[in-house]
């Protein structure tokens, strides 16, 4: 019988893995390794603002509010993304739910009896069950 | 039933996607036990505080950037990785089969598109490597995982956060874009976890992601069949009121972490202030704990389906020693 056979599968090979897998790792510990190293480009900052304000003097911007306003708009972004794509996985779910319903009503239910089994002389498929 | 359904991907790729499924389930559950901390403060403890929390959330980033490297580099230098391609590009086959699913949830079709088709049994050879939800799950998981990784360096330490983005608030914002990013494919495993849990025919778990080709008969008997075969499968008789609950359980969760998304953000302060930085809401509490229950048991599922292979991996060895007379190989999975 054919039926039991496992196939020849040509999958991926073993060094084509390996290579992938080291490269993955050093690629991770580098990037970490980078992102560790981040450090403070002191003349970049903010650490004096002129002013007698609330939001002046040293160190000032670190307390005060957003200096990037492009985060503002991200983030109005992924809020709305988070709505949108939300509502449409919860289309999916409904119809996944609902086509699973029905392919659940196709099939045999719990406690139905078999009926694809030779029928008997004179008889019918499944007739010797009932 | 056919067994071709559960032999489509290599053992790479199922042990890929076992491996993916606890980093990022353990990403879910130490990221949102810090943004969603108002409702799973228990999980925070459970993980050890706040230190424990990111810990573990930097270790499984870690992990997650060496499994997306591992993953793209393989895919690129592997002549099967590279003729998958094909496979995963969406085509009208996909636009018509979410036509035909609406159809078919109406009753106005009789059968789902083979490129929605999860059970293909007879007609297996008419079902694509992915079908079009799979290749939805491929796109928005690459994309969202990259955005993801990507502002989670950023983030990585305070000296960075400090020199990137100058202020407390906008550093602030840009840790609450990467929470917020996250909340996409929160949904979408949720999703995916009911998905491939509650389809009758695979009940509970579909083996198809765990139980590599090479270990499932590719023929089978029946040459020219006109249906695909679910008729002849029994259900389970808990299936009615496990897909009922599961499926409520999964709105309700997806509801709540969209909802929770919206007031949970913490930058640069809460738009009103309440303790914790989010509404005290028992019913968001409850719903996001459901949330995060769902992909619980979604972690439950994806172990379980490691034992169906390792039983399965048994039994052929038991079958392999008794000469094969041991019995029908295809129906031991199901």
């Amino acid at each position: 019988m054919t039926d039991g056979e496992l196939p020849e599968v040509s999958g991926y090979k073993r060094s084509h893995v390996v290579v992938s897998a080291v490269v993955g790792i050093a690629v991770a510990l580098l990037s970490v390794w980078w992102a560790q190293g981040f450090n403070v480009f002191y003349e970049s900052l903010y650490r004096v603002n002129p002013g007698t304000g609330a939001a002046d003097g040293i160190g000032a911007d670190w307390v005060a509010g957003n200096s990037i306003p492009a985060l503002d708009f991200l983030i109005a972004l992924i809020h709305a993304a988070d709505v949108i794509l939300g509502l449409f996985i919860l289309v999916l779910v409904f119809l996944h739910w609902a086509a699973f319903r029905r392919l659940a009503g196709k099939m045999r239910q719990p406690g139905e009896r078999s009926t694809d089994a030779v029928a008997t002389d004179g008889g019918e498929p499944g007739g010797d069950e009932r | 039933m056919s067994n071709l359904d559960h032999g489509k991907f290599t053992r790479v790729t199922t042990t890929f996607h076992s491996l993916l499924a606890l980093d990022v389930f353990l990403l879910f559950f130490s990221g949102y036990a810090i943004m969603f901390n108002d409702e799973l403060w228990w999980l925070m403890e459970l993980m050890g505080g706040a230190a424990g929390v990111s810990a573990v959330h930097r270790v499984t980033g870690i992990a997650l950037i060496a499994l997306i490297f591992f993953w793209v580099v393989l895919q690129v230098i592997s002549p099967t990785g590279r003729s998958n391609f094909r496979e995963i590009l969406p085509g009208k086959g996909d636009v018509d089969a979410f036509i035909q699913d609406v159809q078919f949830m109406l009753g106005r079709a009789d059968e789902r598109h083979p490129n929605a088709r999860q059970f293909g049994g007879y007609k297996a050879d008419e079902v694509p490597l992915l079908s079009y939800v799979g290749k939805g799950v491929v796109f928005i998981f690459s994309v969202e995982l990259t955005l993801l990784a990507v502002s989670g360096l950023l983030i990585w330490s305070k000296t960075g956060l400090a020199a990137l983005f100058q202020t407390k608030a906008a550093a602030a914002a840009f840790v609450t874009f990467h929470g917020l990013l996250g909340v996409i494919m929160l949904m979408g495993v949720m999703f995916h976890v009911f998905e491939h849990g509650m389809h009758p025919a695979f009940y509970p778990v579909e083996t198809k992601a765990f139980i590599p080709r090479s270990l499932v008969p590719e023929r089978h008997g029946d040459d020219d069949p006109e249906t695909t075969g679910i008729e002849r499968l029994t259900l389970s008789a808990s299936w009615g009121k496990v897909s009922t609950v599961f499926g409520a359980m999964t709105v309700i969760g997806i509801v709540s972490v969209m909802i929770g998304s919206i007031f949970d953000e913490g930058y640069p302060v809460p738009r009103e202030l309440a303790i914790g930085g989010g509404p005290s809401n028992l019913l968001l509490t409850v719903g996001i704990n459901i949330g995060i229950l769902v992909l619980g048991i979604g972690l439950v599922l994806s172990m379980y389906g490691n034992v169906l292979r390792l039983r399965w991996e048994r039994q052929l060895e038991e079958q392999e020693r008794t000469g094969g007379e041991g019995g029908d190989v295809g129906t031991a999975d199901d």
